[in-house]
C-alpha cells in the first residue's frame, strides 16, 4: 500500500503542472471561442453559441490548413531523414567524444531563434551568401530567388526542429542492446538487413517521438512562414495570429485555434495507432 | 481575629503583590510621558502637512465629470475643492513612459528631467499590437504611451486613457492649424498628435529605370517576384480602394470586392507581404513596395546609398499619425502632463523629427528642423500632395469584419 502512494504522490507534480498549463489554457481557449466580442475588443460571454465555429468551416481557409499540412510534413520528414544518421553515427562512432557531440547538437539553443531565422534570411536572399557565391564562380548570372518560397519555409522550419529530432533518435538506438545486431549478422544477414531488420524497427519509439516533436510544433509555427515565406506562404497559424493581433477578435481566433489543436490531435492519435499496429505486427 | 491574607494560595497572593507594585506611576514615569506626548503634539502639524503636499497634487487633478473612473486620482477622497488658479503642482518623483523603438530625440528625456525633479524610466517596444496587449484596460502601471490615432476612438470609449487637463499644456498653441481637431480625437481632448507620415510607393532606381508615379506599378508583371505590399490590410486595401476612385474607409461591399479582387490579380507577382519596410527594401529581394514615407531615409541609411526613392501614388494615399497619450491608471499624472507638455515644446518637437526623421504636427518647430527634413518631400510633402491624402479611421467591428474576411481569403487562397 506503501508503494501505491509514493507512486501516485511521484506522479502527481506532472499531473499538477499538466492540469495548469495544459487543461486550463485549453479550457480557457474552449470557453472564450463560444463568446463573442463587443466594440472595444473586449470578450463577451453573455450567449455562448457556436456561431464562431460555422464562420470557421468556411472554404477560404481550407487551402491555408493545407499550406500548413504540408510545411509541417516536409520538415517532419526532411528532421527524420538527416536526423537519424545523424544519431546514429553519434551513438555508434562517437565513442568517448559522445557527451560533445550531443552538446553541439544542442549548442544552436543557445542563440535567440529569431536571430538564428534572420540569419537564413541573410543566407538566402537574393544578393545574399549563396547567391553571391553561385554567381562568383559563374554557375549563375541572376539572383536565383531562394527566400520567400516553400524552399526557404520548409528549410528553415527543419534547422529548427532538427535537434528536436536527433535527441529522442539517439537515444532509443543509443539503448538498442548490441547483441541483438551481432546475432543478426551471424545468421548471415548483410549489415544492411541487419539495420533493416533489427536496428530500425526497435529504433521505431525514438522515430514515433521525434515525428510528434517536430510535426506538433510545425503545425503551429507562424513566424518561420512570416519571415521566410513569402506572399504565397500562408498558414492557418498565421490567420489565427492575425485574428488575435491585427483582428482583435479573439473568440473567432480561438475557435481557429481549437480545430487546428483537434486536427493535429486527431492527426496524431491516428498516425501513433498505426504505428503502434506496425510494431507489433512485426 | 485571623489573617485576613489567606495562606492558602501563597503563590496567587504574590503575583497579586508583584502587579500592583509594577504598574504604579511613579512621579518620574508621569513627567517622561507627559512630555513625549507634548512633543508628539507639537511635531504633528509639520508632519501631516509634509505629507499633504504630496496628496494635495492629486485632488486638484481629479478627473473632471466626464472622464471615466480612474483609479489614483479619484482615490483621494476628501472633497477638496480645486483650488481657482493653481501654480503648477509639484510633479510626482517618478514616470514610466512606453514607447516605439528609435522614436524619441536623443536630450528629450535629459532636458526634462533637468526641468523638472522627475525620474523617467523609458521602456521600449517594437510591435504595436504586442505593446496593446501589454497596456492592457488602464496602462498596467505604465504612465505614458504612444498609441496610432486610428486607436484613440476606442481607448477613449474603454475608459483606458485619461481625458488631458488642458491648463497643465499650454506648449499646445504651437500645433499647427491642421492639428487643432483631429478627426480621431477632437480638440484633443484624449491625446496630443506626436509624429505623423504618408504611405507610398519606394522603387530601387538602379532596378527599375522608368519614372514611375501611380500604384499600378506594384501590378506591373515586368517587376514579378520583386514587388512587396503592407501586410496591413487597412493600409493595403485603401491602397487598391484609392487605385480604383473610392474612399480608403470605404464601407460599400461592392468596393471592397473590386478592392480584394485587384489584390487577388497581383498576388501571383508579389515577393512577400511585411509592414518591415525597412528591412524588406533595404535586403534588396524587392525593387518597388509600400513604404511609410519616413522609412526612406532609413532604408537609404541601411543601404549606404541613395538609389531609392518615394513617391506618392497620384491616385491619392494614406495620412496617419501617432499621438501621445496619458492612461488612466496613471499613478503620476502631473508628471505625465509636464512630459505631453515638453513634447509640446517647439525646440523638442524639432529634436525629434531631427532625429526620427518624421514630421511633428509643432508649427512652432519648423524653424528649428533640419532643411534636409523640411526639403525631403517624402516626409513633407508640399499642400498638393496633403491634399491628396485621407487620414485612415477606426473600423467598428462589422467594417472590421467586412475588410478582414476579404483580407484573409486574400491571403489564403493559392
Amino acid at each position: 500500500m506503501l508503494t501505491r502512494a509514493r507512486g501516485v504522490i511521484v506522479v502527481v507534480p506532472a499531473v499538477a503542472w499538466l492540469s495548469i498549463f495544459f487543461l486550463l489554457p485549453l479550457a480557457f481557449i474552449l470557453v472564450v471561442s463560444l463568446g463573442s466580442r463587443d466594440e472595444l475588443g473586449r470578450i463577451v460571454l453573455d450567449n455562448p453559441s457556436l456561431d464562431n465555429y460555422r464562420r470557421a468551416f468556411n472554404p477560404d481557409y481550407l487551402p491555408t490548413l493545407v499550406t500548413g499540412l504540408r510545411y509541417a510534413a516536409l520538415s517532419t520528414i526532411a528532421s527524420l531523414l538527416i536526423g537519424y544518421p545523424i544519431a546514429y553515427w553519434i551513438s555508434h562512432y562517437g565513442g568517448r567524444h559522445k557527451v560533445l557531440l550531443l552538446l553541439l547538437v544542442m549548442l544552436p539553443f543557445w542563440t535567440s531563434w529569431l536571430i538564428r531565422t534572420y540569419a537564413w534570411m541573410i543566407i538566402l536572399r537574393d544578393n545574399g551568401v549563396v547567391n553571391v557565391f553561385l554567381q562568383a564562380i559563374g554557375l549563375t548570372s541572376e539572383p536565383i530567388i531562394l527566400l520567400n518560397t516553400d524552399f526557404s519555409v520548409v528549410l528553415g522550419m527543419t534547422y529548427g526542429f532538427l535537434p528536436f529530432a536527433i535527441l529522442p533518435i539517439y537515444v532509443s538506438i543509443d539503448r538498442l542492446d548490441h547483441n541483438l545486431v551481432a546475432a543478426a549478422r551471424d545468421l548471415y544477414a548483410s549489415g544492411r538487413t541487419a539495420f533493416l531488420h533489427v536496428t530500425l524497427p526497435l529504433s521505431m519509439p525514438g522515430i514515433v517521438a521525434a515525428s510528434l516533436l517536430t510535426f506538433i510544433p510545425a503545425m503551429g509555427d507562424f513566424v518561420t512562414p512570416d519571415l521566410l515565406g513569402g506572399a504565397q506562404q500562408t498558414t492557418i497559424a498565421k490567420v489565427i495570429q492575425e485574428r488575435f493581433l491585427d483582428g482583435r477578435d479573439w473568440p473567432f481566433g480561438s475557435a481557429l485555434g481549437f480545430i487546428l489543436i483537434a486536427v493535429t490531435l486527431i492527426g496524431t492519435v491516428i498516425a501513433l495507432r498505426n504505428v503502434r499496429r506496425e510494431m507489433v505486427g512485426e | 481575629m485571623t489573617d485576613r491574607r489567606d495562606s492558602s494560595h501563597p503563590e496567587v497572593e504574590a503575583a497579586l503583590e508583584r502587579y500592583l507594585t509594577e504598574q504604579r506611576i511613579t512621579r518620574r514615569d508621569l513627567l517622561e510621558r507627559i512630555s513625549v506626548l507634548g512633543a508628539a503634539v507639537a511635531l504633528a502639524p509639520i508632519v501631516a502637512a509634509c505629507s499633504s503636499v504630496g496628496a494635495s497634487a492629486t485632488p486638484s487633478l481629479a478627473p473632471p465629470p466626464t472622464a471615466p473612473a480612474s483609479t489614483a486620482p479619484s482615490a483621494t477622497a476628501a472633497p477638496t475643492p480645486t483650488p481657482a488658479p493653481t501654480p503648477i503642482p509639484s510633479p510626482e518623483a517618478e514616470l514610466i513612459v512606453y514607447n516605439w523603438l528609435d522614436y524619441i530625440g536623443e536630450d528629450v528625456i535629459p532636458s526634462f528631467e533637468e526641468k523638472y525633479p522627475v525620474k523617467v524610466k523609458y521602456e521600449l517596444f517594437e510591435d504595436i499590437e504586442v505593446a496593446y496587449a501589454k497596456l492592457g484596460k488602464d496602462g498596467s502601471g505604465y504612465d505614458i504611451s504612444f498609441p496610432t490615432s486610428v486607436d484613440i476612438p476606442r481607448f477613449r470609449e474603454a475608459g483606458t486613457i485619461l481625458k488631458l487637463e488642458q491648463s497643465l499644456l499650454p506648449n499646445i498653441v504651437n500645433l499647427g492649424a491642421e492639428w487643432a481637431n483631429p478627426g480621431y480625437d477632437p480638440g484633443n481632448a484624449y491625446s496630443v498628435p506626436y509624429m505623423w507620415w504618408t504611405t507610398g510607393i519606394a522603387y530601387d532606381t538602379t532596378k527599375i529605370k522608368e519614372t514611375l508615379t501611380s500604384s499600378k506599378a506594384l501590378w506591373d508583371p515586368k517587376y514579378k517576384g520583386h514587388i512587396s505590399i503592407m501586410d496591413d490590410y487597412q493600409e493595403s486595401m485603401g491602397l487598391a480602394l484609392k487605385q480604383l476612385g473610392f474612399s480608403v474607409n470605404s464601407t460599400d461591399p461592392a468596393q471592397l470586392d473590386a478592392a480584394i479582387n485587384l489584390l487577388k490579380q497581383g498576388k501571383s507577382l508579389l515577393r512577400t507581404r511585411s509592414n518591415d519596410t525597412i528591412g524588406t527594401m533595404a535586403g534588396g529581394d524587392v525593387w518597388i513596395g509600400m513604404i511609410w514615407g519616413s522609412d526612406l531615409w532609413q532604408i537609404q541609411a541601411a543601404v549606404k546609398n541613395e538609389n531609392h526613392v518615394y513617391y506618392i501614388p497620384e491616385e491619392g494615399s494614406v495620412r496617419g499619425s501617432d499621438t501621445a497619450v496619458i492612461y488612466s491608471g496613471s499613478k503620476h499624472p502631473v508628471a505625465a502632463h509636464l512630459f505631453l507638455n515638453h513634447l509640446l515644446d517647439a525646440h523638442v518637437s524639432a529634436s525629434n523629427t531631427n532625429l526620427i526623421g518624421y514630421m511633428g504636427p509643432n508649427e512652432a518647430a519648423k524653424q528649428y528642423i533640419d532643411k534636409s527634413i523640411l526639403d525631403d518631400p517624402a516626409v513633407n510633402p508640399t499642400k498638393a500632395i496633403l491634399d491628396k491624402l485621407e487620414e485612415l479611421l477606426d473600423m467598428p467591428n462589422a467594417v472590421d469584419e467586412e475588410y478582414l474576411s476579404r483580407w484573409q481569403s486574400y491571403t489564403a487562397g493559392g
